[in-house]
């Protein structure tokens, strides 16, 4: 297994009312290498902290995660991240905010800038170079931080609701970009969102969270050929069923186990 | 100018999302004059605009000051000194003319040089000190109060503690510049790093950023307005306080000393002169060196909106 989470269990701290607040548990999940795994949920189920501890932002309270057999500990350029946050550096450009991660790779001034022009050509944002991040729109922000983090080739990508905060036209163009750049160089991607559409439209296979609790509520294999069109019947009726569940799953999430 | 708008129907058809059902839309499109509109800003007329607000209230000064002195003189039978007074008094003193043993020159220079030692002193301190506390949470919890307390001193306060300190003379002067300026260039210092947002600290981890990095290329960075805001106050503090320094902590130069001088040889026109030089340094200063400062570091970190 590429990525292994290892009964993972996460407790905060709620310092004003003094106890702690579970806010994932039993977490045990396996990815598989180049698959693209989608994590949806409520909102507040836990999921970005899943994917933080995943990046090795922070630390699992009880339990293990595994990145190819060695336990993940602290952040590093094998692991990608993509934040929903814009996290371009504003005082550099698109290419500078490409290069920093690759000048910190070691790779030679004239390599940096090569490889940081393909990836932004890979987003379709030639000529962007010198843009700064308050030139850019929103999509164009994300489409720099995905190539900023490609540009490391990382083995594993992890996308957290990335799209969320744009407006639902250019998430959907954004989403399509993002398969087809997937397709050219296939990577292991964990992505969460809240959005079900857009897990069925990326996914190979999608987990489904409770409410905080965060628990595993239903894991659900999506085999159908990409581009995958939203409103075709399979696709229809895995939207019906999705939605079912997290209905049933936000509404009494809390209840399950308890 | 005639813009054709493609029917619901094709967009739907294009995008796969419609069946064989056959609605009917018919195509639209709308007619609309292009506005007439022109828009020139010229860097000639921005310049003058500006040059034409400064003389109105230069001008609004100078009557009120009149009318003052005219009402002073009258009501009360004292030499309140008139614009005109103060700046032939002025002309004659920039001539070379001798104030209290020296020129005017020398004593804008003394203050000049206190203030550049002292507000060195406190940038450089400050700003370490901002760093140290933005950096650790036990430093900025056990410290911070502290610096606040110094904050809330008022300038003249410092003047028995520089004067038990450091004795009369140049150092306690210099102390006081160093203890108004230093606490506001702290807090804002160690704000900035504190309100980095920790997504760019997380992002630049990501791609294998070491601390040392991290600190050079992204906190101080996305701190750097905030430390020019510090300075900016502190250099402020620090020029109110010399000057009323001057005044007391015994120095034998210096703009503070000549106003309070004035006072005892009844040169009244000397002392409103000193202001006027008190008041062109600030401003000077303010609008030449960091408004540029600021400008340069905002267009540098990119928080420029549009443009």
């Amino acid at each position: 297994m590429f990525v292994e989470i290892d009964n993972v269990s996460k407790v905060f701290i709620d310092k004003k009312l003094g106890r702690g607040i579970v806010a994932l548990r039993n977490i045990g999940l396996k990815v598989k290498r180049n698959e693209f795994l989608c994590i949806i949920g409520p909102s507040g189920c836990g999921k970005t902290t899943l994917l933080n501890m995943i990046a090795g932002f922070e630390n699992p309270t009880k339990g293990k995660i595994f990145l190819n057999g060695e336990e993940i500990k602290s952040p590093s350029n094998d692991k990608g991240v993509i934040f929903q946050e814009f996290s371009l550096f504003p005082w550099m450009s698109a290419l500078e905010n490409i290069k920093f991660g690759l000048n910190l790779q070691g790779w030679p001034k004239k390599e940096q800038e090569n490889i940081a022009k393909k990836y932004l050509t890979l987003v379709g944002l030639e000529g962007f170079e010198h843009s700064k991040s308050h030139e850019l729109s929103g999509g164009m922000k994300q489409k720099v931080a995905i190539a900023r983090t490609l540009a490391l080739d990382p083995e594993l990508l992890l996308m957290d609701e990335p799209f969320a905060s744009l407006d639902e036209q250019t998430r959907q163009d954004l989403d399509i970009e993002l398969l087809n750049i997937w397709k050219e160089d296939i990577k292991t991607v964990i992505f969460v969102t809240h959005n079900i559409e857009e897990a069925i439209l990326l996914a190979d296979r999608i987990i489904v969270l409770t409410a905080r609790p965060g628990e595993i509520y239903k894991e659900l294999k999506v085999e159908l050929q990409r581009p995958r069109n939203l409103f075709s019947e399979e696709v229809v009726t895995l939207r019906k069923r999705l939605r079912k569940d997290i209905t049933i799953c936000c509404n009494n999430g809390h209840k399950f186990g308890d | 100018m005639t813009y054709f708008i493609p029917s619901l129907k094709d967009i739907l058809k294009e995008k796969g999302e419609l069946g064989d059902e056959n609605l009917d839309f018919k195509n639209t499109s709308i007619n609309f004059e292009e506005p007439e509109f022109e828009y020139k800003e010229s860097i000639i007329r921005k310049i003058l605009l500006k040059l034409v607000n400064g003389f109105v209230s230069f001008t609004i000064i100078l009557l009120l000051w009149y009318g003052i002195a005219q009402w002073v003189i009258h009501t009360r039978n004292v030499p309140f000194p008139t614009p005109k007074q103060t700046f032939s008094r002025l002309f004659a003193l920039l001539k070379g003319e001798n104030l209290y043993g020296e020129t005017i020159y020398d004593h804008v220079t003394a203050s000049l040089i206190r203030w550049g030692i002292g507000f060195a002193l406190a940038a450089l301190f400050g700003i370490l000190l901002g760093i140290a506390l933005g950096s650790s949470k036990i430093l900025y919890d056990t410290t911070m109060p502290t610096v606040y307390v110094i904050q809330l001193i008022p300038g003249l306060a410092w003047i028995p503690i520089a004067l038990l300190i450091f004795g009369l003379g140049n150092t306690s002067t210099i102390f006081m510049i160093f203890a108004t300026a230093f606490a506001p260039i702290v807090i804002n210092t160690c704000g900035g790093i504190r309100s980095v947002p920790p997504v760019y600290v997380r992002a630049a981890k990501m791609m294998g950023a070491g601390k040392i990095t991290v600190f050079f290329r992204v906190m101080l960075p996305a701190s750097a307005l905030s430390v020019v805001n510090g300075l900016r106050i502190g250099l402020a503090n620090g020029w109110r306080v010399l000057i009323a320094a001057e005044m007391i902590v015994g120095v034998g130069q210096g703009l503070g000393f000549s106003i309070i001088q004035s006072r005892w040889s009844l040169d009244f026109e000397s002392a409103f002169v000193c202001i006027v030089i008190i008041c062109i340094i600030g401003l000077l200063i303010e609008k030449l060196l960091f408004e540029i400062i600021e400008n340069k570091v905002v267009e540098r970190i990119g928080l420029t909106e549009g443009k």
